[in-house]
């Protein structure tokens, strides 16, 4: 039931549930790995980036002379100068009205509209001399107001960012579907709030970056970039640079951490590309510390007013909602306001509202563009449906758990197609809520809480559901890629196996969960199977690796591929052991038919070497490259209902929490948290389990740690990591899992795994320390529960500071 | 500047700027690039290393600064291919690391934990490693796996012991 | 981010460090570095040369003599945390040294750093005031002497003048009848704290027969809030109605920022908290029955 147990499989063919060491913790444990700026090229040079450091401005001049003259320097360049060689990024969503369309390049022309913006580049013999040399660019700057918040973008004379669009509004999405103004009408009450989502970044270790080196000869551009999406990049660089895409190959080597910080493409990205080809060397950038906290990708700011129609039995009947989402500055493809229209798919959560209507509105501020970060969207409509059901709980006088019985999508049928089209294949969404309350023993929970208020304490408890989009398909937020993955397989003569995957690995263990595939299928150790990901010159196309696809996607696409190999090598055994195919077995490492029986390395060398062996018809060599689509999935809405099938696959949680709360220092003690988790077959619980754990830490982090400020002329006020605060050993408690395996019904049987943690925890922790401060009459309906926030709203209730208050537990 | 000073054990000799920090002359000027850069300002501890034994933050030392001390880097801990140090087996066995950025960072500041604490409880590792900041694991598995190394590395020390 | 270019020398005695301190345009002094380094990296400070005063052995001293302890300079954080005598002379010292970052921090810190660089938030701060300590400068018209009260002047700003440097801190040993605490709230362990109070509490024949409080993290300069301290003198015990009335006054005499980390009147209520907490555990550390001395 709880986390399973330490029991390494030392057995050499490892297969799929099995609990395996990684495959490529030797390299990372010895100092090893290698990260962008491991990558040594003789002759390297090094680009540093001159930033805007206003939020908003007119530019006049940009006179990089001085910076060229430095010894050490070996160019420079403006905006304007590089988009003479370079095609503009857009968007490439014509097709939506209500988006503003645009385009920009690598370097700002004309005007900056965010601190950090890039506005010169300059390539040096080293960092220290490129930083050097940013300091003698010149460059004027006619500074304009500033808008650093949504509600001011919108107002009536708000500065504008374009000055061609109406407003700053980049993307308005309507929707209704159902009776909306019949269920309002009909409803015993309306609960309103405003629920704020702050601002917060997914702050990988290390920071984005991408190494360029041009062969002029050739006109080959190879591209090095700490990226989640090899191939789309390279799509983008092409794009970009006009190099064809069959000479621009695109390689991600180690990286430290992506999160969906890294599955979007940066201007920097095309940077070096366009560099690259413009002087005589390789040429590198890394994002450091300031760079990826002030100017790299921010997510979740967004401002939900939402009413909720409900019955005096705690049956919700409609939920209505306006989204404003903070884009910032929206100069990022894939666009950054692709996970506001996420949230909007989600707003109804588990629960059965068939009545539902948004209105979303993508607003552009003078700060640093957003983008994707674990959840995509998820977390924040998660949030507010779970606050909702707990709201409408305390109206109704009804335990929150036996209000969200009332509400739970019902167990038939399957799939259960939401109101904004989405098709749920889980399991049962009441079976999962009544597992977490088991696990946390709601009960006695809620006895010992009654206890701890007559003490003075105050303690809360908090539940939660969760239904996830997992495999998403992204061509709707992006104009194009789709919801495939592609492996190749090679079963070299000698018998060895190489896996490649169109997925790239942020330290997700894929190297190892791949190969549990390919060996399970294969029937050889891991030791014989070796995988790699992260190389467009490696497999043809992939979309890599975010929104919990790999295991589902990668892992059909490479369970295909080994298959197919397996078909092919069984045909040839057939024919070898003169037996038909069908009589031929594949047990570890070895075709049996009867009696007789060949090696699985003899088969690879007879395809490669005794090619006279092989039955007629077989083409030599043992290597396929196989595409995976599991259909089901909308590339883009459907235009008269607006539906859209998000996922390929879908998983489910539900969680419970007991917290308590220190109300003179605001600190919150999370004493118990367990998740209910449904990812499908499980490949291998220990990395599994570790995905849950991170993600919970991240959402302890963005609960009770994170906050990205902005000063009110849109300084970035959090640029250090002394001033954005992650979580540290001793501030995140274990999460307890229990795990449920209900098979999707696609290849495998998996569902995504990586992002439940970070969509549900911060819902049930809200829920759970607003459970605690209801005595105090606070009410949550912010994500932001940092103990000065906290202390803060229980300052603002009337509840004044008893300073002889115990010791804080 | 020419500095001369020893890691893992060898001899070395470098010529550089004194705003050169260690960090940097360990990554570029040596080549040991399992030291990482992750803030720059002291707070992540992804730049440890052992001066004389001791850890500290590379980032937050001048490379000019190392003369005549004695380096450890993650490079020099350990004795080779299928050859982990006790600490570096145990996050292996345990889940301790995903991405590995910060995991060089962990294992020297474990190792040198282990050696002036042979037995920390719970909260003393935590404290103890709370400098060293990741953003994958979720902290636990390495705290068992710095756990599991401490009686790993006792009843090592207790079979030479017997010996 | 790296540092601007600067010259670097690494004197031996404190007179080639003055002698360098004076022929620099502008000249930083490196001791530990996990103050200063920082600030190169930024390139928020751009010294024309950074000396370096690890290898002076004259600032490396830890003495204890006659009811006096002297610290040098380039004593390490780390060696005050673990110094026995240490522990048992300056007890508030050593509490508090455990509060500095984390021990990689703490290796390359040093006293005179932490004191020389005056960051509002930095527990020494409050030690300094609670004890009343002495700071210890030289320059070319020789060594001065400076009351904590005087040291600190505003925001990173303290008294020392161009040309000189810091050698070493007085401070008082404890009385035989003192009992001393520190208490801090950071977001997590190692950071700097949100605001820090240390107190000392002298207890003779059962009464209290003075009181120190400080507090670090409550503007731009740490305060001395020992004059609120003194409504405890007299008193047979602490208890909640006495630390409420130290509290309440504690809470009028602060002034505290916002900031990202907190808004000004999170502050004040933490100093209050904090106060009534270092207060009452430095009153039952105070040896009960003592004589004052």
């Amino acid at each position: 039931m709880t986390q399973t147990d330490v029991r390494v499989t030392e057995r050499a063919n490892a297969l799929i549930g099995d609990r395996v060491r990684r495959v490529e913790d030797e390299r990372f444990l010895t100092g090893q790995g290698q990260y962008l700026g491991d990558l040594r090229h003789p002759d390297l040079k090094h680009v540093g980036i001159l930033r805007s450091p206003v939020a908003h401005a007119r530019i006049r001049r940009v006179d990089v002379s001085n910076a060229v003259a430095l010894p050490g320097v070996i160019a420079a360049f403006t905006g304007e100068e590089l988009a003479q060689f370079a095609r503009p990024f857009s968007h490439l969503l014509p097709m939506i009205p209500t988006l503003q369309q645009i385009e920009w390049h690598a370097l700002a022309i004309g005007k900056v509209r965010y601190v950090g913006e890039p506005v010169a580049a300059v390539v040096a013999t080293s960092r220290y001399v490129a930083e050097d040399a940013l300091e003698l660019i010149e460059v004027d700057y006619e500074e304009l107001p500033a808008v650093v918040e949504v509600e001011s973008a919108l107002a009536d004379g708000a500065p504008k960012l374009y000055d061609e669009w109406p407003s700053n509004d980049f993307l308005f999405m309507p929707f209704a579907t159902g009776d909306i103004d019949g269920a309002f009408a009909s409803a015993d009450g309306v609960v309103r709030e405003r629920f704020t989502h702050h601002r917060v970044t997914g702050l990988p270790l290390e920071g984005h970056g991408a190494l360029g080196e041009y062969d002029l000869a050739t006109g080959r551009l190879t591209l090095h970039a700490s990226t989640q999406q090899p191939h789309n990049l390279r799509t983008v660089i092409a794009d970009v640079t006009g190099i064809p895409e069959n000479k621009v190959r695109v390689v991600s080597p180690d990286m430290g951490g992506g999160f969906g910080n890294k599955a979007h493409f940066f201007r920097e990205e095309a940077l070096v590309a366009l560099i690259a080809t413009r002087v005589d060397y390789p040429v590198v950038w890394s994002a450091d510390r300031v760079e990826n906290l002030t100017a790299s990708l921010h997510s979740r700011e967004q401002t939900h007013d939402v009413e909720v129609a409900y019955r005096n039995d705690g049956r919700v009947l409609a939920i209505r909602t306006r989204i404003l989402a903070d884009v910032g500055n929206p100069e990022v493809y894939i666009l950054g306001c692709a996970p506001a229209v996420v949230t909007t798919s989600f707003m109804a959560g588990a629960y059965d509202i068939p009545n539902y209507a948004y209105e979303l509105h993508c607003v552009v501020t003078n700060k640093c563009p957003m983008g994707g970060y674990r959840g995509y969207g998820q977390p924040q409509a998660n949030f507010t449906i779970e606050r909702m059901m707990d709201l409408v709980a305390e109206q109704v006088g009804i335990d929150p758990a036996e209000v969200r019985r009332r509400n739970l999508i019902p167990d038939e049928p399957r799939p259960f197609v939401s109101p904004t089209g989405a098709c749920y294949d889980t399991g049962s969404f009441h079976a999962q809520l009544e597992q977490a309350l088991e696990a946390i023993d709601y009960a006695k929970a809620r006895r010992e809480q009654e206890q701890a208020r007559t003490d003075g304490r105050h303690v809360g408890i908090g539940i939660a559901t969760l239904i996830e989009a997992t495999a998403p398909n992204i061509h709707a937020l992006a104009g194009r890629f789709a919801c495939y993955e592609m492996a190749m397989i090679v079963v070299q003569p000698d018998g060895h196996v190489n896996v490649h995957v169109g997925t790239k690995s942020q330290g997700q263990g894929h190297a190892t969960v791949f190969a549990q595939m390919a060996s399970e299928v294969l029937t050889v150790p891991l030791a014989q199977i070796d995988v790699r990901d992260g190389d467009t010159g490696i497999v043809p196309y992939g979309m890599g690796t975010w929104g919990s696809r790999s295991t589902v996607m990668g892992g059909g696409a490479v369970l295909k591929a080994a298959q197919a190999i397996r078909d092919k090598m069984t045909g040839i055994a057939a024919h070898l052991l003169q037996a038909s195919p069908a009589d031929v077995d594949l047990v570890d490492g070895m075709f049996r038919a009867g009696e007789a029986a060949v090696p699985f390395a003899q088969i690879a060398s007879a395809a490669y070497m005794h090619t006279f062996l092989l039955p007629p018809g077989t083409d030599m060599g043992l290597a396929t490259i196989v595409g995976y689509d599991p259909g089901g999935t909308s590339p883009f809405p459907d235009p008269e209902t607006g539906h859209l099938n998000v996922g390929a696959t879908y998983s489910s949680a539900a969680a419970a929490a007991v917290v308590e709360v220190d109300p003179n220092r605001g600190r919150t003690r999370i004493r118990d948290v367990v998740i209910v988790h449904d990812c499908g077959r499980v490949v291998n619980p220990m990395i599994l389990d570790g995905q849950i754990q991170g993600a919970f830490a991240q959402a302890v982090g963005a609960t009770f740690f994170e906050e990205l400020v902005y000063s009110p002329e849109g300084q970035p006020l959090c640029s250090t990591l002394l001033d954005y605060q992650i979580p540290a050993f001793g501030d995140v408690p274990r999460v307890r899992v229990v795990h449920n395996e209900t098979p999707s019904a696609l290849l495998g049987g998996f569902r995504g795994a990586g992002e439940a943690a970070m969509i549900i925890t911060p819902s049930v922790l809200a829920n759970a320390v607003h459970d605690a401060l209801r005595p105090l009459g606070v009410k949550i309906t912010q994500t932001n529960l940092g103990a000065h926030h906290l202390r803060d709203a229980i300052r603002a209730a009337g509840v004044p500071l008893d300073p002889v208050a115990g010791v804080v537990s | 500047m020419k500095v001369r000073f020893s890691v893992n054990g060898e001899p070395a000799e470098v010529d550089v700027e004194p705003r050169e920090l260690l960090l940097d002359v360990v990554r570029d000027r040596l080549g040991l690039t399992g030291t990482h850069a992750g803030c720059e300002q002291g707070a992540c501890g992804a730049c440890t290393v052992l001066v004389d034994g001791i850890g500290v933050r590379s980032c937050l030392m001048l490379g000019v600064q190392a003369a005549g001390r004695e380096i450890t880097t993650i490079e020099g801990i350990g004795t080779g291919r299928g050859h982990l140090h006790p600490v570096q087996e145990a996050f292996a066995e345990h889940h301790g690391l995903q991405c590995g950025f910060c995991t060089p960072g962990m294992v020297l500041t474990a190792i040198e934990l282990l050696q002036r604490h042979p037995h920390p409880s719970r909260a003393e590792i935590e404290e103890n490693m709370a400098g060293n900041l990741c953003r994958c694991t979720g902290y636990v598995n390495i705290v068992d796996a710095i756990e599991a190394a401490s009686a790993a590395l006792s009843s090592a020390g207790a079979a030479r012991e017997e010996a | 981010m790296k540092p601007a270019p600067f010259d670097y020398v690494a004197p031996t005695t404190v007179s080639d460090a003055l002698d360098a301190i004076a022929s620099a345009g502008d000249p930083r002094v490196l001791a530990g570095g996990q103050s200063l380094v920082p600030l190169l990296n930024l390139r928020l400070a751009r010294p024309d040369v950074v000396i370096d005063v690890n290898g002076v052995d004259e600032l490396d001293h830890l003495d204890i003599d006659d009811g006096v302890v002297r610290i040098g300079a380039t004593t390490r954080h780390r060696s005050v945390e673990l110094d026995p005598e240490l522990a048992s002379a300056v007890p508030l010292l050593v509490e508090a040294a455990g509060f500095v970052g984390h021990p990689h921090i703490r290796n390359r810190a040093t006293v005179g750093g932490t004191i020389a660089h005056a960051d509002p938030a930095a527990e020494f701060g409050a030690v300094m005031l609670a004890l009343d300590g002495r700071v210890i400068v030289q320059g070319a018209g020789g060594r001065r002497t400076v009351p904590a009260a005087e040291w600190y002047q505003g925001y990173f700003t303290t008294a020392i003048e161009p040309g000189e440097m810091l050698i070493e801190v007085e401070l008082p040993a404890r009385s035989s009848g003192a009992g001393h605490a520190f208490r801090e709230f950071a977001p997590r362990h190692g950071d700097f704290a949100i605001t820090g109070v240390a107190a000392i509490v002298e207890r003779a024949n059962g009464s209290c027969t003075g009181a120190r409080l400080a507090a670090c993290g409550v503007g731009s300069v740490p305060v001395d809030l020992s004059s609120v301290a003194d409504a405890l003198v007299g008193a047979t015990d602490i208890d909640d109605d006495a630390l409420r009335e130290v509290t309440r006054r504690v809470a009028v005499l602060v002034d505290p920022t916002s900031d990202v980390h907190a808004s000004g009147e999170y502050r004040r209520e933490l100093v209050q908290l904090l106060a009534a907490e270092a207060l009452r555990a430095a009153w039952e550390r105070a040896p009960s029955g003592g004589r004052s001395t």
